[in-house]
């Protein structure tokens, strides 16, 4: 008896002990980005209780890639309503994983917009605006993504592409350029936080053609500056003379007119 | 001259005085042949089923980018290593005692000058060499056909891109950037680890609970909830004790963490499979929680067996 007593009085120091400790430790990891915060809640209805103990138990990453599957099966199946709840499921088990927000914001900015859109089922004011809305909830798919992850140059020239790319003409069923100056902004942050050298070329662009003094200026230095690197393609001459053509830059200080270095229009 | 010779030098001590309280070479003896115990009950054809499952998940969905072909299958292997090590660990040590004493093992082996304290690690150490030995099988073959796959994957990837006039070196290098983050890194041993460190801790739940459970179902049973209850803690911490009062949030938390081992704070292999790298500052702090855990609840099954009727 003596024993036992010992042994539950052991068994509570441990646990007494254990519970700082693994405070500490957990604070610990998730501050260097190694463990992340524990499954929301509200997510047990959509997972069902199996998917939702699997995900408490360590297996959250296998769970996130078996909705990820089934939004894919969705996809396939054109059920573009299924796609969009199964993506919120694996962002909201894994959102520190980039890819699933771009992936989730692609199929319903691209995929989704352009099925409703080309749908003869539909009647065209309909199409328009189911098109529309599914552009709109790609941006907010982003949007809420960036929210975990600010600093992901992923994110941000896929935000950037939306803006640029996903825009519908009201009176005809094309698309246009919807905001070249928050495209222009999300390329530029894409860039700045790591993203390929040509996003920020892709962000003076967009910001010459918001036409803005501010924009412009802006993009009279990006492009500049990567003229000055060695970066001579057509697109970037063309905008490069746009912009100092709308700010008045006077002739000498503007570039020469020498034939662009052939490798591409970007 | 005879007397002599059968007389007992004055310099050897008696047999019973070289009898040593603790000895390593026991408890090795006893978690060599409980490996043998665990390998004859055919345990291991886990490894076999699991050498499938990473070949198939490698293979099987070709159609996604190479990034998420990769994940996936890392998030299927890691998962098979998880339930390799959490099933194991508890059916296995739950096995164990009822095991020894149906055979009468247990008899034979404490009716001679063995503590019951070196049986009892012997057995632990026996089950976490066989977790330890299957999770570096199974880490060898998840690197082998990862490294395939990731060099597979990043031929096609710059396949595509010379195909569609896009493979300059910017682009060429940022692919495989994107490809080797998802690849093989010494990041994925880690990740082995952690699995293994809380292996070793619901091992020692399991060898706790064994020491007073009855049968070896209620040993398994209750483990396994008192694992899944542990995976959760955090997140009970966090969504229900958050609105108590500071005193009855301490309260709550404490007789929580007296019932489970927080299992939690072993799961860095979900941010290790999306790039994370840890520090060895992370490795330290798992392996100091997991020794925690273990030394405390083999000294709590020690206190419980010693006193045990067998």
């Amino acid at each position: 008896m003596k024993r036992k007593l010992q042994a539950l009085s052991l068994l509570v120091i441990v646990g007494l002990v254990s519970r700082p400790a693994d405070e500490a430790v957990t604070l610990s990891l998730r501050t260097s980005g190694m463990l992340s915060r524990p499954v929301d809640l509200g997510l047990r209805e959509g997972l069902g209780q199996m998917g939702f103990a699997a995900s408490l138990g360590g297996l959250r990453s296998l769970v996130a890639s078996i909705t990820y599957l089934q939004a894919f099966t969705a996809f396939e199946n054109i059920d573009w309503a299924k796609v969009d709840s199964l993506f919120q499921l694996t962002t909201r088990l894994q959102p520190g994983y980039a890819t699933y927000w771009v992936e989730g914001s692609w199929h319903m900015a691209y995929n989704a917009a352009s099925g409703y859109l080309f749908d003869d089922k539909l009647r065209p004011a309909i199409r328009r605006q189911l098109a529309r809305d599914h552009v709109q909830r790609g941006i907010e798919i982003l949007d809420e993504g960036l929210k975990f992850l600010p600093d992901d140059p992923q994110l941000w020239v896929t935000l950037g592409a939306i803006y640029e790319r996903r825009g519908l003409d009201p009176l005809h069923d094309r698309w246009v350029e919807l905001d070249p100056k928050k495209a222009g902004e999300c390329y530029l942050r894409g860039h700045k936080n790591g993203a390929l050298q040509v996003y920020e070329r892709l962000g003076a662009y967009q910001l010459v053609k918001a036409g803005d003094p501010a924009s412009l200026r802006t993009a009279l230095e990006v492009l500049r500056r990567n003229y000055g690197m060695g970066y001579r393609t057509p697109g970037l001459i063309h905008y490069l003379k746009l912009a100092e053509e709308q700010l008045d830059i006077p002739s000498a200080q503007r570039i020469p007119d020498a034939d662009p270095t052939p490798g591409g229009a970007r | 001259m005879n007397g002599e010779a059968t007389a007992p030098s004055p310099t050897r001590p008696p047999a019973a005085s070289r009898f040593v309280a603790f000895s390593p070479s026991r408890v090795w003896t006893l978690a060599t042949a409980t490996v043998t115990q665990l390998v004859r009950m055919k345990i291991l054809v886990f490894l076999l089923v699991f050498a499938a499952v990473v070949v198939a998940a490698g293979f099987v969905f070709p159609v996604m980018n190479p990034e998420q072909q990769l994940k996936l299958l890392k998030d299927v292997s890691f998962g098979a290593l998880q339930i390799f090590a959490i099933v194991i660990a508890i059916v296995s040590t739950a096995l164990l005692l009822p095991r020894d004493l149906e055979d009468r093992t247990l008899y034979t082996i404490l009716s001679k000058p063995v503590p019951r304290v070196e049986y009892l690690i012997g057995k632990l150490l026996g089950v976490l060499l066989l977790i330890g030995g299957g999770l570096f099988v199974m880490d060898a073959v998840l690197s082998a056909v990862l490294w395939m796959r990731q060099n597979m994957v990043l031929d096609a990837a710059i396949h595509s891109l010379e195909h569609e006039n896009k493979a300059t070196p910017e682009n060429i290098a940022a692919q495989t950037a994107a490809v080797a983050k998802q690849g093989l890194t010494w990041a994925l041993h880690a990740g082995v680890l952690a699995i293994f460190l809380k292996a070793a801790v619901v091992s020692a739940l399991a060898l706790l609970i064994s020491c007073f459970a009855s049968t070896t179902l209620f040993t398994i049973v209750t483990t396994f909830c008192l694992a899944i209850v542990g995976h959760g803690q955090q997140m009970l911490r966090e969504y229900f004790f958050h609105g108590f009062s500071a005193v009855g949030e301490k309260a709550a938390s404490s007789a929580l963490a007296i019932i489970c081992p927080d299992l939690g704070v072993f799961d860095i292999v979900e941010n290790i499979i999306k790039g994370a790298q840890p520090s060895g500052a992370d490795l330290l702090h798992m392996t100091f929680m997991a020794l925690l855990y273990v030394v405390g609840y083999v000294a709590v099954a020690h206190l419980v067996f010693v006193e045990k009727e067998l």
